[in-house]
């Protein structure tokens, strides 16, 4: 009997360990939504709106055409996001990016630029990921000071050239990607 | 056109467009409003579309990883931290993966703590790059920044393609830039290291 009972707790305790976490996996998450998810878009919906409504659309659709829909601008683009200066201050949040990204869609949506720029676009906005965090991310990891100091020039230098890198390794991998229309 | 046909097609307006100042107004004030309504219609669309998928999958992959157990995954951190060529792809490739895909962003970055001084700036460049290129796939991974691709994927949706085919790409590709970048980013903190010394 003491067996049986005891093997009616473990039960009991696995399954509602098991509902438990997945109980709390689904508020973390909902959580995450609210707090983090349906304020950018919120946000991004704004913006949308405005470009859509308004002649700012036609006006970034010139500037970002010329620059987005081509190889050597995309390479500008990712050239002047990494340049150690510009790139801690586009970091933080993501939100230069994420904007950018958003404009870039309305653009390809509209059939501006070519769908197949979207790989190498989603590198070129974004070699400037992380720059604004390097301290904070290297204390994260536990590093010493002195690895901090090396570490911020070194990793901001590194995207000087993986920046652009990239956007190449993007550009023939998007070879065959929504050309067939 | 001539008279008859310039009656007949007034004849279907019931109601003249205002001119002059209040006109004036009434335009601006339909026009302010039309940028709210879009943004509006703009925002039930993504909510619509991506928002219920993306709940259920981070409350899929958050109860998976409770499950698994942070901790597990300190044995890679570990691995990773040995001297070699052969263990560049797992310091730079599989370690940075791991990390975002379970303790996501920003936690990922602390399991730099079992890599020796020399390979963690290298570490952080490549586990910081990858919090994007996931989201295509992953986006319980870094779902406040999630706009950097769905804003783009926003525009191949609408034109009517799959997402599939541009979300493996970018997560691929992301693969590889990362990997270059842990490597370059270690040859120059090495440098720089020697340099100071």
């Amino acid at each position: 009997m003491g067996a049986f009972n005891s093997l009616i707790v473990k039960i009991g305790r696995g399954v509602g360990g098991v509902v438990g976490t997945l109980y709390q996996a689904g508020r973390d998450s909902v959580d995450t939504v609210i707090r983090n998810v349906i304020p950018f878009m919120a946000f991004i919906s704004f913006i949308i709106g405005l470009i859509l409504t308004t002649g700012i659309g036609d006006w970034i659709a010139k500037g970002l055409k010329g620059s987005a829909s081509t190889l050597p601008g995309l390479l500008l683009i990712s050239v002047v996001c990494a340049i150690p200066l510009i790139s801690p201050l586009l970091g933080p949040g993501a939100v230069i990016a994420q904007i950018v990204g958003t404009l870039l869609g309305v653009e390809i949506g509209k059939g501006n630029i070519p769908a197949q720029y979207s790989l190498p676009a989603l590198f070129a906005i974004n070699p400037q990921v992380g720059c604004d965090f390097i301290p904070v991310g290297l204390a994260l990891g536990e590093a010493e000071p002195e690895t901090v100091e090396i570490g911020v020039p070194a990793v901001l230098i590194s995207r000087l050239f993986t920046g652009p890198l990239s956007v190449v390794i993007a550009y023939f991998a998007s070879f065959g990607l929504y050309t067939s229309k | 056109m001539n008279l008859q046909s310039l009656i007949l097609l007034s004849a279907d307006v019931t109601v003249d467009k205002q001119t002059g100042f209040l006109g004036a107004l009434a335009t601006a004030a339909e026009d302010f409003i039309k940028v709210f309504n879009k943004g509006g219609s703009v925002l039930l669309s993504l909510m619509g579309g991506i928002l219920p998928t993306l709940i259920v999958l981070l409350t899929a992959v958050n109860a998976l990883v409770r499950l698994i157990g942070a901790e597990r995954i300190e044995n890679l951190g570990k691995a990773a931290a040995r001297p070699g060529l052969q263990w560049y792809p797992v310091r730079y490739i599989i370690l940075p993966f791991v990390a975002v895909f379970v303790l996501t962003n920003p936690m990922a970055y602390t399991m730099g703590r079992f890599l020796p001084e020399r390979f963690k700036p290298a570490f952080y460049d490549s586990a910081v790059s990858f919090v994007h290129p996931i989201l295509g796939i992953f986006p319980h991974a870094n779902p406040g920044e999630l706009f950097v691709y769905v804003g783009i994927a926003t525009g191949i949706q609408q034109l009517g393609f799959g997402l599939g085919d541009l979300a493996v790409r970018y997560l691929l590709v992301g693969l590889v830039v990362i990997f270059i970048r842990g490597i370059v980013t270690e040859a120059i903190t090495a440098r720089m290291m020697k340099k100071g010394a």
